[in-house]
Parts: C-alpha cells; structure tokens; sequence
C-alpha cells in the first residue's frame, strides 16, 4: 500500500507576526517556517496505518523557503519511508489552487492507495488542498478526520461532528483524507535520529515553474487587527468589586 | 589446637569451598566487566588508595545519620580487625603450642622467631584490641538488627508505588540481613565466647582481654573437660562458620564490604556536572545510546549493585521519594542486584539479561521523576550513582521512541525549533531588553569582558525578566563590559542533555559554540545555574573553553571592589537562602551567594538543608516541562515549609510587613518558589526574592 502525506510548511505563529511593507501580505523576512501542525498529525496518521497495515510511506511537500529538508528529516525519522520536495524559483504566498497543483502532479506519478494531509493550515485557513488534491486526482475526499484505519483496501474513517456525535465511513482505496488529529499524538523524533537520517537520505526532487497565482481570487491587504478599546480591570477584594459592579451598572442606567 | 579429624575436615572444606567462593567471585568479575566501557580514568591507584583511606576512616558514611554510623564504625572496624584474628584464631587450630593469650607467654617455645614480638607486648596489643572489638562489632550488629526487626525502621521500607524485583518485593532483602546479621552475631560471638572458655578452663584472667577475662569466672564452676569441648564448637562456629559463609557472601548484601571501596576508587573522575557520554567513546556504530539491558549499563554501574547495602539513605534526600512517588535510587540499586542474582549464571557466561531494567529495576514513571539533583549520589557512602542509570534509561527511551510525556516532547520540540522552550520565536530571545534605557552590547558585533548567557527563563519568563532587567541594569551601572547573543543564543541543551535527548543537547551546544565563535569576549556569566554547569561542565568537551561566573560571585566583586556601594544594610530582613542544586550540589558555588547576602548587611539564618545538603526545588532534569503535576506535597512545598519553620524559629529582624524572606539565585528558583509559597498559602508569611533584588535595595538612595 502506498501512502501518501501532502504537506505545507507555513510561517511559524511562534514569532510575532509582521505585515511587509505593500501591506499585501506577511514580511516572510522576519519569520521562522515550521510544518503546518495538522500536517504532523497527517504524518503520525499515516506512519501509524502502515505499522497497523503494512505499506511505505512517501511525504511530499512544496518547498516554498528552501528550508524544507529538516521536515522531511523529521518525517523520515518518524517512520515515513520517502520524501520528495517540489521545488523552483518560488516565492512565500503560494496560494492553496497552485500548491494543489503542484502536489496533484507530482502524486499522479506516485501510485497513491490514500493521500493524507491536514485538513488546513494556519497560514490561509482554506481547508482547500484536501479537495483540490481528491478533484485533481480524482478520488473521493472526507476531511475532519480524526482516525483511519485500512484493511482489505477499505478505509475505516472517522470524523467528529458538531455535538460529540462520532461519525465512521467506510471508503473503498484510492482517496483523500484530510486529517484534523491522528488516533495518537505525533510521536517524537530524536534528533540524533534525524541527523543522522539527514547525512544520509537522499530527497527526491520535482522542479516546478511559478507561473502566477492560480486563483480567481487574490489578497489585497493584510494588517493586524485594530485594537478597539480594552478591558477595564477591577482591582480589590470580591465585596469591593462587587460593589464597582454595581455602580457601574447603574450609571449605565442598566438598573 | 584441633584433633586430627577436625584439620582434616577443614582443610577440606576450605579447599571445597574455598573453590566454589573462588568461582563465584570470577563470575562477579564476568558480569561487572560484561558492562560497557566506563571513560576512562587517571591515577587509577591513587584514587584506590584514597578510597581505602577514606573507607578506613569511615568518612564517606558520616556525612548524615551519625548514631547508625558510629555502630557501622564499630562492625567496620571488629570486622576489618577480625581478618587478623581468623588468620590468628586458625594458626591456634593447626599449630601446637601457638597460643595467644596471656601475651603469646607459649609462642617462643614453638617459634622462637616470634620473640621479638612477645617480648614487645605485641600479643597483648592485639589481645585488646581483638577483644574490644568483638564487643563492639557485637554491640553495634545488635543494634542494627534491632533497628530493622524490632524497630522496624521506616527508612528500610520503599514507598508503596515503587517497582521491586519480586524477590524484594517478597520481603528477601530481610531475609538476607537475618542471614548476614546471623553469621556476624555467631562468627564473632563465638569466637569471643571461645576466648572466654579459655580462660576460664586456665582458671586465671588475662587482663589484656578485659572483657573476656571478667565473663570468664562465669564459667569457673563448668569442669574443664566441657569448657573444653565449648572451645572446639566455638572455634567451628568462628572459624568454620566462614568456610560455610563463603559461597552465599557472593550473594548476599554483605559482599559490600568488598565492592563498596572498590567502588569508590573506581568512581567517576569528571566533574559531577559532566555526564558520561551516551555511548562509550570508540564503540562501534552500531552500539546503541543509552540503557535498555543491564549490559548496555557502564560496568561500574553494575559494580554499584555489589557495593550497595541497600541503606535507603539515598532514598532518604530524594525529592521524588519525599514526594510519596515511585522513584527510590536505593531500589534501582536493590533491584539490580537481584536482577544479577537471578540471572547470575546466565550473566557470568556471558549471556545478556533478559529483562528490559524499565520492567525490573526502575519503572518508566520512576525513571522520568528524576529531577537529576545529584542528592542520592553526593550522600552515597558507596560510591554509587543511581542517577547516571536513570540517565541512561532515559537516553534509550528517547531515541528508542518510547512514549514520553507531553509537556517534555512539545518542550523538546520547541528547542529543536525554536532554541528555546517556550514556544517564542528565536527574535523575541531579547526582548527583555526594550526600556532598560541603555543598549545592551550586541556581541556578535561588538567586543565586552563578558558574554552574558542569559537562558530561557531569564527571557522569556514573565516573572523573571524584571529581574533579568535589573541584573542588567546593575551590571551596566557597575559599568561592567557585557554583551548578549540576543537571538543567536540558544538554550545551553542542559536539561535537555539530563531528559536524555542527548542528540538534541549536541545542537544546542553547537548552534551556541557557532554563535560564541562569532563573538569577541573572555569570560561568560549567567544568571542561570543550569546553563552555568553545562557550560562550564561540558561545553568544553565541544571546544567551549570560556571560564564561566554565576552572578552572585559577580556581584560579589563588584561590592567587595566598591564598584557597587552598599548604601542601606538590610539587617533588618529575617531571611534565609535557597542553595540551587546546580550551583552548589554540582558547581559548590556556596560561599559566593553567603558572602554577598552578608556584605549586603542581610542577616542570614540557614535552613536545616543547606549547601551539600540542599533539597531540590523539583524543576530539574525536564521536572519543570511535565505536562502533569504528579500528586503529592511537591519538593519547592517541602522547602518553602521548611523555611518558614528555620526562620520562624530565629529571633533576628524580620522582612517589610514582617515578612519572610526567602532569598534565591535561579530564575527557574524564582519561578518554583512564588508557586509554592501561593500553593501552601504563605504569601502573608513569606516573601521569595532573587539576590539581586537584595542588592537593588542595598544600593539604593539611602532610605528608600
């Protein structure tokens, strides 16, 4: 069975975040990239289909920064058994239709049995390359997905609803599954094991060209929210803010 | 003088089971050395001979439960006294006419050689000794079997939730004392009571063997023919008992007396802050990190097993065990030597154990309570280190992927990330800098005196940069040449070296050593004692060589020189201070911080733990990550609590609002104390500050 991870490395939220100065979208100067952390659940998902079910794991990611060798490292060290980077003359702010693309064109070649990525990422919040991935590729796709299990070429998915309600599916192999959290945590890889998988593997590589944005629609501004006013703290004791309280609410004439 | 028969079955069974101890001892030496290579160590004979004296001296047990210890000198001493007197008491037996008593008076007719010796009274002097000995090492084996039958003492008991080898666990290690205990109240009882029938068969006291001779007329009215027959079960008793003792002293806990100065000869040379590597220098690739089978433990570990006596007084100082949590050190110890015991002849032959240690000798919660303060092994009156296992247990577990807390992976993760564990972008690393008021030397680009590391929680910690900033300001005032890495620092991989992720604690150290590369300075100081010991410790393993301050000795030049004018003595707080385990457990930074706190005019009252003896806050070796609190009274609610008592008890001044005043030189301190002192709901009573807030206050305007 081949099992496939699509993933995105996106700007870490661990830094503060800086608008450039078109105002168009992040300084992606002044930012660290980290591995979208839902792509990390992908990973653990799919590392742990392949210990339950057999099968080799391939991860393959754009590499927009030319940083992404230390993720795959960390995948391999993890348990994936392959990784490819796509890479070119690229630029941050790739938007979800190209990225799809891009991962769609280089899975085609990869003979996948179930295509895992995270169900979004921080940087757009689109949740848009699961779909596109299962359009391109065509297979199905059910994303939101907090548990897979694979036996007889039949997937056993399953999904949390709105209201703790469980939802499971069974889906014929090929498809697309986007993962919101792995049965367990992502597993931790030490980092001897990954340098010492980083002197060694070799990461397959797929050149693409940057031909422009591929979606009808673009971002124009990007700023930071305007602070509208902030909380007014009362201090003291509970009987003396109760009593702020109370002449508060009857000066607004609320009583 | 035995019969015929009597030497004949002797020799005998000295010859027997003489053979069988031999072969025991050789499998001990297999099993030891089947360990993997310790680093390797100078002076090897200086360091033996130091060991004896030491042992010889009894130094190592005194450092605590001083009563026990004086009855543990006596057996010590009857016991190393009474080789003499088995070779003495089995030359009676076989030659005639070699008789000790009455000052040897019947030696020159036999060995007219041996005159000399007679005539200098030399018999008498080890008649005396033999005898006051015999009942000392009676008086002092009574009370330790009274100790641990009758008085039950708790000490000797592990807590509930600790894993123990099933043989343990079935009550054997009792077992094993009754037995030794046993054989040292008859060996020597009976060779005491033989001495005491000789002389009263000779019907005349000798007073060279006091004791003996005033028993003896006890025994006057027995007819000589029993007495007699008395000294022959006596002799056998004495001397025959050890031929039968020889083969399960290779067992038994008693072969400590053996192995311990061994151990302590043979024991670790590095400094304490410097762990041995995970895997031994100049092993072949495919060795793996860290401990999983007793095998891949280094060999004096193993030796550890044989030289413990399973006194419990590591167990005694440990935070975790205090902490009613599963971890003991003494047990590790314990539970290996059974494990080697039951496997003895697998071992021997040179077989690897069949056990995973994290299923027999220390349970995997045990092995991550470890806060890696070094009490256990600095108390150790053997040499051992239980620590250094548990390091190892920890290395495989990391890199064999096993399953580890939350809190510490995504800590983990972080450093590889980030540099830090806090989960901040390495650019918001100074942050703490913005209004100070002055610029802080950036060091990549301008040369200072000092590098200033400043450590994760002095800035990122919210509780802690205001004292970070203060540091730096006085320095600055002090006028003293810093610099800072700012975000080119990363953690100094201490802590995460002791969670055992060693790979990890490799990059930090190079990532640093790169940025210190690009750095022109001479000496570095921190605030931070976890990063000082690295640093200083182990750092120059990996071409760091910088010599490295704490603070409290830098702020102790400064006033001493005059750099910083004390102008408000604080005799007027009641406070007392917190030895940090990284400072002065493994660094013996404890005079620094006294000596500044006095100059300070601060009047200081020691807390019943303090400097050797100091008891851990509980955030070290990843302790501070864990993503849950363990129940139990926490090790900083034990402190804090015992601060209050040291100080309430003193009738020196007292804080503002007639405070407390608990006074630490840590940021991570900072952070574990203001949590307990809320936790144990102390805020009215005490107050934590950091040695620089003292200074602060001594050098500010005059009545502030």
């Amino acid at each position: 069975m081949n099992i496939v991870v699509a993933i995105k490395h996106i700007p870490s939220l661990a830094d503060e975040l800086e608008v450039n100065d078109e105002g168009t979208n992040l300084d992606y100067d002044m930012v660290d990239f980290v591995l979208n952390e839902f792509d990390e659940q992908a990973i653990e998902q799919a590392v742990l289909v392949k210990e339950a079910s057999g099968g080799a794991v391939t991860v393959v990611g754009v590499d927009v920064i030319e940083e992404l060798d230390g993720v795959l490292h960390t995948a391999l060290a993890k348990g994936a058994d392959k990784a490819v980077k796509i890479v070119g003359d690229l630029e941050p702010g790739i938007d979800s239709h190209t990225h799809a693309r891009w991962l769609a064109d280089a899975i085609k070649e990869m003979d996948a049995d179930i295509i895992l990525t995270g169900v979004q990422a921080a940087d757009d919040l689109d949740g848009q390359i699961g779909p596109m991935l299962a359009a391109h590729l065509d297979m199905p796709y059910l994303g939101v997905v907090t548990g897979v299990e694979v036996a007889h070429r039949v997937a056993t998915l399953y999904k949390e609803y709105a209201g703790g309600m469980m939802g499971k599916y069974a889906v014929s192999l090929p498809l697309v599954v986007g993962v919101q959290a792995a049965t367990k945590p992502p597993r931790y890889a030490p980092i001897s094991k990954i340098r010492q998988i980083a002197k060694t593997a070799v990461i397959e590589e797929i050149e693409v060209d940057d031909d422009g944005p591929g979606a009808a629609v673009m971002l124009r501004k990007m700023s930071p929210p305007v602070s509208t006013g902030h909380a007014n703290m009362l201090p003291g004791d509970a009987e003396a803010v109760a009593e702020k309280i109370i002449a508060i609410i009857k000066e607004r004439g609320l009583l | 003088m035995l019969t015929i028969p009597e030497r004949f079955v002797f020799t005998f069974l000295l010859t027997v089971l003489g053979a069988v101890t031999a072969a025991g001892f050789y499998g001990i030496f297999n099993i030891v050395r089947s360990g993997r290579a310790a680093p390797p160590r100078q002076e090897t004979l200086r360091h033996l001979i130091a060991a004896f004296i030491d042992v010889g001296l009894q130094k190592p047990i005194f450092r605590t439960r001083t009563v026990l210890s004086i009855f543990h000198a006596f057996i010590f001493f009857g016991f190393s006294f009474y080789f003499l007197v088995n070779v003495t008491d089995a030359l009676e037996g076989f030659v005639k006419g070699f008789e000790l008593i009455y000052g040897g008076e019947a030696i020159p007719a036999v060995a007219p050689a041996l005159t000399p010796v007679v005539n200098l009274g030399l018999v008498n002097l080890f008649n005396l000794v033999a005898d006051v000995l015999s009942v000392l090492t009676l008086t002092g084996m009574a009370a330790f079997i009274l100790r641990r039958f009758l008085g039950r003492d708790k000490r000797l008991r592990f807590n509930d939730n600790v894993l123990l080898h099933p043989q343990v666990e079935q009550g054997h290690v009792h077992v094993d004392s009754a037995i030794v205990g046993g054989f040292i109240m008859i060996h020597v009882g009976s060779r005491f009571l033989g001495q005491v029938f000789r002389l009263a068969e000779n019907g005349r006291p000798d007073w060279f063997m006091p004791f003996a001779s005033v028993l003896s007329y006890i025994f006057r009215s027995v007819p000589p023919n029993i007495l007699n027959v008395g000294q022959h079960i006596t002799w056998w008793l004495a001397i025959g008992l050890i031929l039968l003792f020889f083969p399960y002293f290779v067992r038994s806990k008693h072969i400590h007396l053996m192995a311990a100065p061994l151990n302590i000869g043979l024991g670790k040379q590095a400094p304490r802050g410097q762990l041995d590597p995970a895997v031994p220098p100049g092993a072949d690739d495919d060795v793996e990190p860290g401990a999983k089978l007793l095998q891949d433990l280094a060999w004096p570990r193993l030796l550890d097993a044989y030289a413990c006596i399973m006194c419990n007084r590591c167990q005694d100082v440990c935070p975790a065990h205090s902490q009613g949590l599963s971890l003991s050190p003494s047990a590790l110890e314990v539970n290996k030597r059974y494990l080697i015991n039951e496997e003895y002849f697998a071992l021997a032959g040179g077989n690897r154990s069949h056990h995973l240690l994290t299923e027999v000798v220390i349970s995997p919660e045990a092995v991550w309570s470890c806060t890696t303060c070094y009490a256990c092994v600095r108390i150790c009156p053997v040499g051992n280190e239980p620590m250094a296992d548990i390091i190892d247990i920890r290395r495989r577990m990391i890199i064999g992927g096993a399953e580890i807390d939350n809190g510490i992976q995504s800590a983990l993760e972080s450093l590889a990330k980030n540099g830090n564990w806090f989960g901040k972008g390495s650019r918001a690393r100074a942050r703490w800098t913005k209004g100070l008021g002055f610029k802080i030397k950036d060091a990549a680009k301008e040369t200072a005196e000092y590098l200033w590391f400043v450590g994760d929680t002095a800035s990122f910690d919210a509780r802690v940069t205001p004292l970070t900033q203060k540091v730096a300001a006085i320095l600055h005032q002090a006028g003293v040449d810093y610099s800072i890495l700012g975000r080119l620092e990363q953690n100094s991989g201490n802590d995460a070296r002791r969670v055992g992720e060693e790979g990890l604690f490799e990059q930090l150290v190079e990532n640093n050593l790169a940025a210190f590369g690009k750095s022109q300075f001479n000496q570095i100081i921190t605030t931070d004692p976890h990063s000082l010991n690295t640093l200083r410790n182990e750092y120059p393993q990996y071409g760091g060589m910088w010599p490295v301050h704490h603070y409290s000795k830098v702020l102790l030049q400064l006033v001493e020189s005059c750099r910083l004018e004390i102008k408000n003595k604080l005799s007027h707080y009641r406070a007392t201070y917190h030895d940090p385990c990284y400072l002065g457990r493994y660094n013996g930074g404890y005079a620094a911080p006294r000596q500044l706190l006095a100059l300070l005019g601060v009047n200081l009252i020691e807390m019943p733990r303090n400097r050797e003896n100091s008891y851990c806050c509980g955030a070290g070796g990843g302790q501070i990550w864990l993503g849950t609190t363990p129940e139990g009274e926490r090790p900083s609610e034990n402190r804090i609590r015992e601060a209050i008592t040291a100080l309430s008890q003193s009738a020196n001044g007292s804080g503002p609002g007639g405070k407390l005043i608990f006074v630490v030189a840590c940021p991570k301190d900072v952070v574990m104390y203001t949590d307990a002192v809320k936790t144990t709901g102390n805020e009215d009573k005490v107050v934590v500050k950091d040695i620089i807030e003292l200074v602060e206050e001594a050098i500010g305007e005059a009545g502030d």
